[in-house]
């Protein structure tokens, strides 16, 4: 109980810039007008920790929007490894981000309990790519005093504050913040500055229980996410009411971009070659000699399971040709199959997709239809 | 990790991005959630624009065509191979006949030397007029301005246009009679609390994605959508009612629908005549169109057209929007003066939540029209026959200029042809894929004696070529973009032009220095600036003044204006609207026994234009990586075409094979193809008819025929 520490706003600064010199540091910062975006920090005053809670996406700095993976000169034996090891720091990340990362993690970590696979139920798969970033990254994540009008994170149970499975968690208590470290990367950034910090005492508890009592308050969305999966579940939700929503849907697949949990990608190849065209993309496999190339590189990138070639095979079908049965997947995956597979949500109420999708067939409004229309 | 905003380099809507910048390398994008067009959305070519400005065939060295007999002799700079092998090279290769030549690099100093010699050259020889100018809607305001500065001063020739002449040409003529300006007269802003949206010959929510989530939103507060569209695509899905109509009788539509408004009352006497002229006479040609005659030629149930009369007229708040359907046809223009009529007679203009609103295809469509990049005006639509604008020009450019009006892009084409153009100078634009009847254009390009092309990519048309000009791409350059609203917008700057490129805006500089005339500029704000000078519209519109804010709307007319959200507020700006008469003339080429089918060509959702920038890009390539045609399932039934086989689609002009999509979404009798695959483009086939005021080719109505091609193959090249 006596572990948690208070930091002094005045120190905040002092506290970044120290731990600058040792990673790269990235955090809100203002972007053009009124906007918000997380980005390496120039000047630590610049820092934004009054951004709107959804402003930000940090999920980029673990799972890139492009990722080199590694590079092959064709007349060379030698594979480049294009692993990214730099160290990170992320400041002001908010707790339903973190709970995105934390289930992340278990999706390509390790830890990841393959249930589906069941000739190998011990294999242990891992995203070298992803968690050499991870291991590198360290979170500073803030909790929410003022949730966003589209936030709905307490009814899934991943903010405004975390008990758990953060780095390092602040509270903003007026005049000081109240850490809470939750990792051993964590403790490492604090203890290695401990005279920053003082001990809480009974006083900072209280205020920051008082602090969180109050963000609860502010919450204008409640979004049951379990009372439609339950309606799924038990088929109220007709293929006819899909089909509603997926004439609504633009295919830009900004849901999935913005998301912070998804985490579907493509892999292709580049070839660099001295201006030839460039030879068609094929998965998994080089151009057969480059094609006149000199140089490949695989690359993987943000992709979507709204895209009909997401699934595309090899004989050109497409199993999910029709616009319905891919928005209905990417429900089903996010609200059926990720409480089966991690027993949780494949949401985290971030309520990012409320903000950019364009046919407003977001999480949040279509759980709220399926409440109020669907007996 | 950087992050810089910008505006995406696809349609008019002119969405806020932040292109990320990591170590010099564009690595992703993210919406601006606050712009008031994009709010936070993009769509799929926005979110995916990032791909293609690194792409490792970016033009980075100015390349020189190779003569024979330089050919045997260079050894100093040895030839690069070919651009064009196997299908991603080139355009159907039978077409291209010498496409063996071979390019060398050079450098800046000595392919502008060349030219400028050249140019020079064909001047002194065959005169000014021999000389074509293409400039481009993806090019910057400051980049057209001295494009159309470069042609007109320098060169000492009107013959300069680009592809608007291919898209809202007829807009710019109809409007320009009827109300006296060519843009779209309201803001996008505004949408989501209109009451009735009537949206016409345009598929806007897969080619102006964001517009059509303001149209959705509105839909949500309870709006009434109309749609006239002879496809169901995504927008006529959402529609409370959707007419189709046959492709090219849009006159027909909108004349009985304005019977019907007519006859029923529902016209704004008051509007008419306090801000209009010509009434009487063109009640008379009204009055011919009776619902009965509208669904006789049109095939819209005469009750459907009725509703639509009445629902659009009786609420205050209707938008009217329209796009290529409207104006890609040879009455462009009178479809254009149809759709004015009918937003003067329920006085629907003037003010918010109304007016006629032309959807602008490319990002800088709008601003490059604006920047006079047609031969008959200089910016702000000041007329070269204008003797005080043309003095005024003159004044500031230090030249005496030309009075007669230029060629446009067709024309200039066609002179070619003839041996009347001996020269052009090409734009980041790419006629072989973009213009009708893509043999002609060849024949035309071949038999030019110099051709430059100023790409960032070895286009299907660069590859005709004597230079080829690296240019930069949107995120290598600063300046301003209008979009469809008039909203003038700021490009910032990300990264370093790839190898040896320049911005156009300097390589034009450079090339008119080299050509004897002092063009200099330090940065594109001070091109800005001369914009601001001579251009009445533009006159408040200043680099530093969009610094700070989400763009200025023009009209803008001084330095504290703020900007305009909707025109022909209190007054048209050619004073009283002018009704303008139109009969319904039937397409050039209407369908036969021997080409039965409608042929309309456009945009798919996931490629754009050309393709040299989404065919670059991966999931963009991947979604629509071949040439599909739509076409009914009544139709595919009778000709034995199953879905995804290969078909053969033919007009009088040429063949292209490709996929077919068997569909209900559009109806019997008519094919739909999207013009962007060089291996299969739709340009073979389409008409080069053109209107007779606007010059506008008819892409949208064709004859065709289809073949079911009898060969087995797999799904995916």
């Amino acid at each position: 109980m006596k572990k948690d520490l208070i930091l002094n706003k005045n120190y905040l600064s002092y506290w970044l810039r120290q731990l600058r010199k040792e990673m790269q540091l990235i955090g809100p910062m203002r972007g053009f007008k009124g906007d918000f975006v997380f980005k390496s920090i120039g000047q630590i005053h610049e820092i934004s920790l009054d951004c709107p809670a959804s402003a930000p996406l940090p999920k980029e700095f673990v799972f890139p929007h492009v990722e080199e993976m590694f590079e092959k000169v064709f007349s060379e034996q030698e594979i480049k490894d294009l692993q990214n090891n730099d160290k990170r720091i992320i400041f002001g990340i908010r707790p339903c981000d973190m709970s995105a990362i934390n289930l992340i993690d278990r999706f390509y970590s390790s830890k990841f309990e393959s249930s589906y696979d069941l000739a190998h139920p011990n294999r242990k798969s891992e995203d070298s790519y992803y968690m050499a970033r991870r291991r590198n990254t360290v979170f500073i994540s803030i909790g929410c005093n003022n949730p966003d009008p589209t936030c709905f994170c307490n009814s899934v149970g991943t903010g405004p504050f975390l008990e758990s499975g953060f780095d390092v968690q602040l509270t903003d208590l007026g005049d000081r913040y109240f850490v809470q470290t939750g990792s051993k990367a964590g403790k490492t950034i604090t203890n290695s500055y401990r005279y920053l910090f003082e001990e809480a005492q009974r006083q900072d508890y209280d205020d920051q229980y008082e602090i969180m009592l109050s963000a609860l308050t502010k919450f204008e969305k409640r979004i049951n996410l379990e009372e439609t999966r339950q309606k799924i579940l038990a088929g109220k939700v007709r293929d006819s009411f899909w089909e509603w929503v997926s004439t609504r849907c633009f295919e830009c697949g900004g849901c999935v971009y913005e998301c912070p949990v998804c985490t579907c990608f493509n892999i292709v190849e580049r070839t660099e070659t001295d201006k030839s065209p460039r030879p068609p993309l094929r998965a998994m496999a080089f151009t057969k000699g480059g094609q006149g190339g000199i140089k490949g590189k695989r690359i993987r990138i943000w992709d979507t399971c709204f895209f009909k070639g997401f699934t595309r095979m090899a004989g050109g079908n497409i199993p999910a040709e029709k616009k319905v049965m891919r928005t209905k997947r990417w429900w089903f995956h996010k609200l059926l199959y990720y409480p089966e597979q991690f027993k949780r949500f494949g949401c985290v109420g971030c309520g990012r997709c409320t903000i950019t999708c364009p046919g407003r067939i977001d999480i949040a409004t279509i759980s709220q239809k399926i409440k109020v229309e669907i007996k | 990790m950087e992050k810089v905003p910008t505006i995406c380099p696809y349609c008019g809507c002119g969405c806020g991005l932040y292109l990320h910048v990591d170590k010099g390398i564009i690595c992703g994008v993210s919406p601006s959630r606050n712009h008031p067009v994009s709010k936070g959305s993009l769509c799929v070519k926005g979110w995916n624009c990032y791909e293609f400005i690194q792409h490792p065939d970016r033009l980075t060295k100015p390349l020189i065509r190779i003569n024979s007999k330089e050919h045997t002799t260079s050894k100093k700079n040895p030839p690069l191979p070919p651009f064009s092998k196997g299908g991603r090279g080139g355009i159907n290769s039978s077409l291209v006949t010498h496409n063996s030549s071979l390019f060398r690099e050079a450098s800046w100093d000595e392919a502008l030397s060349y030219i400028a010699k050249k140019l020079t050259k064909i001047k002194n020889t065959s005169g000014p007029d021999s000389i074509g100018v293409l400039s481009s809607a993806k090019c910057t305001n400051e980049e057209n301005y001295l494009m159309m500065k470069f042609a007109r001063a320098v060169l000492g020739t009107n013959n300069i246009d680009h592809c608007a002449r291919l898209c809202h040409s007829s807009t710019l003529g109809g409007l320009a009679s009827t109300f006296g300006s060519g843009a779209m007269t309201n803001s996008i802003s505004e949408i989501a609390d209109a009451r009735v949206i009537f949206v016409i010959g345009s598929n806007t929510t897969e080619q102006h994605p964001m517009i059509g989530m303001h149209m959705l939103d509105a839909v949500n507060r309870g709006a009434i959508l109309m749609v006239a569209d002879p496809r169901r695509n995504m927008i006529a899905e959402l529609a409370h009612i959707h007419l189709k109509h046959k492709s090219g009788t849009d006159v027909a539509l909108l004349n009985s629908i304005m019977n019907v408004i007519i006859n029923e009352g529902l016209v704004d006497i008051a509007f008419i005549k306090r801000r209009t002229e010509n009434f009487d006479e063109f009640e008379k040609v009204i009055s011919k169109y009776s619902p009965d005659i509208g669904e006789a030629i049109t095939g819209v149930s005469a009750d459907d057209i009725r509703k639509v009369a009445r629902m659009y007229a009786a609420e205050t708040r209707s938008m009217l929007f329209f796009s290529m359907g409207i104006t890609q046809h040879i009455t462009g223009v009178d479809n254009v003066r149809a759709c004015a009529n009918l937003a003067m007679l329920t006085a629907h203009v003037g003010h918010a939540m109304t007016g006629l609103n032309p959807l602008r295809g490319q990002n800088n469509v709008q601003g490059s029209c604006d920047m006079g990049a047609i031969p008959e005006v200089y910016s702000g639509y000041q007329n070269v026959k204008d003797a005080s604008a043309r003095k005024k020009f003159e004044a500031a450019w230090g030249v005496s200029l030309p009075k007669k009006s230029g060629l446009t892009l067709i024309e200039m084409l066609n002179a070619s042809r003839r041996n009347k153009l001996k020269a052009m100078y090409i734009m980041g634009e790419n006629p072989v894929i973009s213009d009708p009847d893509v043999k002609h254009t060849i024949e035309a390009l071949k038999k030019l004696n110099f051709l430059i092309v100023q790409d960032i990519f070895m286009t299907e048309t660069a590859k005709f070529a004597h230079v080829v000009l690296p240019a930069a791409s949107f995120a290598e350059k600063e300046g301003t973009f209008t979009n469809t609203e008039r909203r003038v917008q700021k490009i910032r700057k990300a990264i370093e032009p790839a190898g040896k490129a320049m911005p156009d805006w300097q390589i034009i500089c450079e090339l008119s220095k080299k050509m004897g005339y002092n063009m200099d500029y330090k940065a594109p704000y001070e091109v800005m600036e001369e914009i601001a000078l001579l251009t009445p519209s533009y006159r408040g519109i200043l680099h530093h003044r969009l610094d700070d804010g989400y763009g200025l709307q023009w009209p803008c007319t001084d330095v504290n204006h703020p900007g305009t959200q909707f025109l022909h507020r209190k007054k048209f700006a050619r004073g009283l609207g002018s009704f303008i008469p139109v009969h319904y003339l039937p397409p050039d080429e209407q369908p036969d026994e021997k080409y039965p089918f409608i042929l309309t060509t456009g945009r798919s959702y996931f490629q754009y234009h050309t393709g040299t920038m989404t065919r670059r890009t991966t999931t963009l390539e991947r979604e629509q990586p071949e040439c599909t045609v739509e076409i009914n399932a009544e139709d595919a039934e009778q000709f034995g075409i199953k879905n995804r086989a290969k078909i053969k689609v033919s007009t009088r002009r040429g063949s292209i094979e490709a996929v077919a999509d068997v569909t209900d979404k559009i109806i019997p009798g008519t094919i739909f193809i999207p013009f962007h695959f060089h291996e299969a483009s739709a340009n073979v086939l389409t008409n080069p008819a053109l209107d007779p005021y606007a010059k506008i080719p008819e892409y949208k109505v064709c004859a065709a025929k289809v073949e079911r091609i009898h060969e087995e193959r797999p799904y995916i090249k």
